[in-house]
Parts: structure tokens; sequence; C-alpha cells
């Protein structure tokens, strides 16, 4: 599958500095998002170490120490190994780096990774950013939010509408380097043409309402300009928080055998030339 | 600490705290809570705390272990249950467990509510204690070795059988789905099962499949037993010992 991808980040209508820190590794259809917390210019820190350290385990220019048994991770995919050992590293990066230099305590970060090859993506979640799938026109939450707030709806004390108005929204159950050890969720799933990927901070899903972003989505084909308008709609209804998307949209491969009689008879009416153009 | 109370018909035969170690009951006298009647096993259950909470263990015990009526392998305790065991019952008493306030514990400087936090380990266990004692029962499998498995009741796939052994599971017609469906204008993913920390969770592909003959809204968690349909293929999702 071809993929086309476009992220942006801004710093909202109300804080004074930008705490997120997202990447986008093209070349190994690699997408990462961090949220980070801690007074001072801490909550950065600890969002750009997340991103790094799992942009680079996967590119194979850091070794993450093997997390958890083997066995564990038994019927698990190469590339979701990886992100979830690099997580694991990352959590340690951030709580040793916070340990050592006495005016970091207490930083830390949200962090969301998707991984793509092929058909298969890969996800890594710890915190409250999250990861959509728009397929069919139908947004679906693919990662589960690590907040009080969601883990009460979760256990039936609080309704989703209520859990909109908590003022316990941005108490976190999980964030990397907070603690030594650091649960993370892994999980699989399988993409098709079409597919629709966002991976967004939390200053977006306050700001703006899922049918707002699974409409922008729709209306905008073009992924960076899809993220923009994202942007845009979370600091027009008052970018309280950063905003952070990224927006990576699956498309067709030219094969199969209608687009080879269409290459077909493309290249019969270039006069024979041997350009099969297409691809 | 929490409490155990070896009741008689509403004599009191005899009471242990339950500490770091585990509380052993049984007929054989060398347990902690010895219950002397032919119909306990001689290593029958035991009584732990795990995670901040008050856990029964059945061990393999012939007549089983009961909490407030129900049968049960493993079952989180809290204050007031009824542990029946055989014709005695034991009290459970937690409330020397008393929750945690919730400030307790964070650092001096108060977070802002606004402003994102992490909780500690320690306070997010007693929260999400508390939020457990407010309705939740869990059970869970017991220790033995299952290997969770789709069987399957009806419909045209490449196997009969299929373990759950991946992280991802398709059923569909794609070359990456582990259950092929056979047959014209069959989907490529009609659903898919991801396995996580927790358990088996079936959620739609581009068709919506049934679990015990209910749709499938956003992802839900297999049990033992249950019974997926789609695409006019009926699996069945045990644990195979």
């Amino acid at each position: 599958m071809r993929i086309a991808s476009g992220g942006r980040s801004d710093v909202g209508q109300q804080r004074g500095n930008n705490e997120d820190s997202f990447r986008i590794v093209e070349a190994l259809d690699l997408f990462a998002i961090s949220d980070g917390m801690g007074g001072e210019a801490h909550g950065e820190i600890a969002s750009a170490m997340a991103v790094e350290t799992v942009v680079k385990t996967c590119m194979g220019e850091e070794s993450a120490p093997q997390a958890g048994s083997p066995e564990s991770q038994a019927g698990w995919s190469e590339n979701t190994k990886t992100l979830y050992n690099a997580v694991h590293f990352a959590n340690k990066k951030i709580f040793d780096s916070a340990e050592t230099h006495i005016e970091q305590q207490g930083m830390g970060a949200t962090l969301t990774a998707a991984w793509i090859n092929d058909q298969k993506l890969s996800v890594v979640h710890v915190g409250d950013s999250r990861l959509y799938l728009l397929r069919s026109g139908a947004l679906q939450q693919l990662t589960s939010d690590h907040s009080l707030v969601a883990e009460q709806v979760r256990r039936g004390i609080l309704t989703a509408a209520e859990a909109e108005h908590s003022e316990m929204q941005s108490v976190l159950l999980r964030a990397l380097g907070t603690q030594p050890e650091v649960d993370v969720d892994a999980d699989e799933h399988i993409l098709f043409p079409r597919d629709l990927l966002l991976l967004c901070s939390d200053g977006l899903t306050r700001m703006v309402t899922d049918p707002e972003i699974a409409g922008t989505l729709q209306a905008e084909p073009d992924p960076a300009r899809a993220a923009d308008r994202l942007v845009a709609l979370a600091n027009e209804n008052g970018g309280a928080d950063n905003v952070t998307v990224i927006v990576i949209r699956m498309e067709a491969e030219d094969k199969g055998w209608f687009s080879w009689l269409r290459r077909g008879a493309q290249k019969n009416a270039g006069g024979g030339n041997g350009s099969a153009g297409g691809l | 600490m929490a409490k155990l109370t070896l009741m008689f018909e509403e004599k009191t035969v005899k009471e242990v705290p339950v500490g770091a170690r585990p509380v052993g009951i049984g007929r054989s006298p060398d347990n902690d809570l010895p219950v002397d009647n032919l119909a306990v096993s001689n290593y029958h259950a035991r009584v732990y705390v795990e995670g901040g909470r008050l856990v029964v263990e059945d061990l393999d015990s012939l007549n089983g272990t009961f909490v407030n009526d129900l049968r049960v392998e493993r079952a989180t305790l809290h204050d007031g249950d009824s542990i029946h065991i055989g014709k005695h019952h034991i009290k459970v008493d937690a409330t020397g467990d008393a929750p945690v306030p919730y400030d307790a514990g964070r650092k001096a400087s108060a977070p802002r509510i606004n402003e994102t936090m992490v909780l500690d380990t320690k306070v997010r266990r007693e929260m999400l204690q508390q939020a457990a004692a407010m309705g939740e029962r869990t059970q869970f499998a017991s220790g033995r070795l299952k290997v969770p498995t789709l069987v399957v009741l009806g419909g045209r796939t490449d196997r009969k059988e299929y373990p759950l052994n991946s992280k991802l599971t398709v059923i569909g017609k794609s070359n990456l789905a582990t259950v092929q469906l056979r047959g014209w204008f069959k989907p490529k993913m009609a659903a898919q099962i991801n396995q996580r920390d927790d358990g088996f969770y079936v959620g739609a592909g581009s068709k919506v499949p049934t679990v015990n003959g209910t749709p499938v809204t956003g992802q839900v968690q297999l049990k033992d037993g249950d019974v997926v349909a789609v695409c006019g293929v009926r699996l069945n999702f045990i644990f195979r010992d």
C-alpha cells in the first residue's frame, strides 16, 4: 500500500510553550506522538525523549533491552516487539533523567506510536494521546485512554457525557517517566486502502468532537492540509492546550487485473513505446 | 489488615489476619485455618493479598469454594463477603484496609487540576480498588495452562479449529487472515480478534460480527464458551486444556 501523511503541532491559544512532540519517519512508515508534562520546560524534554527513543530504536540506531519475557511476546510481529521494547526503554530514560536532574522531577510524557508494515499496523500506547481509524465513514478509537475518567467510564461509574465535563480529565493513570516500570498497551490491526489514521494529543480531542474530526478528515483528502485544519479547529474552539495531529492515508497500489488492463490500454494508446505509466 | 473469621453455625471457630503470607484453608492441621470436615479437601483454598486486593483461590478442591454462594476458582474479596467451604463459612473483614484519601501520597505542591498529572502507583491502586469495590467482581481462569481456541461450528472455512496464538487474528478472505473464509463474495476482513493483556477482544471488520447473537459495538471481550458469528460462519471461543 502507498502511504501519504502529514503532521502539525501548535502551542494552542492559552499555553506559553508547546510540550508536545511528534515525528513522521516516511522511510519506515513510522509515526509517533507524545504529550509532555512537568513544569518549566521539562514536559518538552520528556516528550522529545519519548519520541526520539522510539524512532531511534525502530531505525536500529539504538537497541532497546528486551522488555518482559520472550514468551509473553509470542505471536507478535517483529515491529510490535521492537515498538514495545522501545517504549519501555523510553520510560527508563525519562525516569533516569528525572532522577539524576532534580529540577526535572515530576516530568513525564504520553506516547502513541503507529508503525505500518505493508497491511499490518503495530500500535503501542501509554497515556491519553489517541489513535483513530476512519474506515468507511466510521471513526473508531483504536487506543483506550489511560486516564482516571476513562477508567471510570469503563467501570460504569461515569457515563461518557459525565466524563467530558469531569474536572479530573487531566489525571493520568499511566505515563512514561514517572515510575521505573510502566505497562504498555500493544496492539495489531490490518489496514486497507482508503483507511485513514489519526494520531492526536488530548489538545485536539478536548476541543473538537468526534463527528467534527470525522467530517474534517473526509472533506480534506490531503493529509497535511487535513492536519492543519484540525489544529485550526481546536484553536477556534478555544485551544486550551497544545494540539498535535498526524494524519495518515492508505492508498491502493496500482496492481491487480483491472489496473493491469488499464495500463495495457494506456500503453497501446501511447504507441507501444514500452513505458507502462501508472505507478 | 484484613481479617478472616472461620464460623460454624454462627459460632466463631478461629480468627486470622491476612498478612504478607497466604492464609491456607483445608482439612490438614497445618493449614492456618484448619477446617475439620470430610467435605473439605486437605489443602482446599487460600486467601492472599494481590495488588492491594484480597483474593481467594480454590486449590482444585473436590467440593469447591463458594463466595456469597457463587462457586469460584479465583475471586476478589470485599468487606462483608462470606466464603463457604463445606459446612463452614469464613467471614471477610477488610475494614482494616481503610481507603486512602484521594490526595494522599502526592508530593507537597498540589498540581493544578487542569495540568496533566500522573497518579503514583499506590494512589492509583487505591482509587482503582475503590472503583472495583463499587460493583465489579472478577473471576479469573484457573492457573492451568489452557489454549484459547476458535472451534468452527458452521460455515465454510479452511480448518475446523484455530488456536489463537497471534496478537491479531483476522477472519476473512485476506491472505493475512488466520481464519480463511471460503466461498464467493466474502470480505477480505470480516472481523478481527485482538489479544490484549487481559484477554481477547472481537471487533468489526467490513461486517459486524455477533457474539451470542448480539451485534458487536466497538470491541467486546470474549468469554469462555462465547459464539462469534460473521458472514455465515459460527465460531465457538473456548479454552482448551
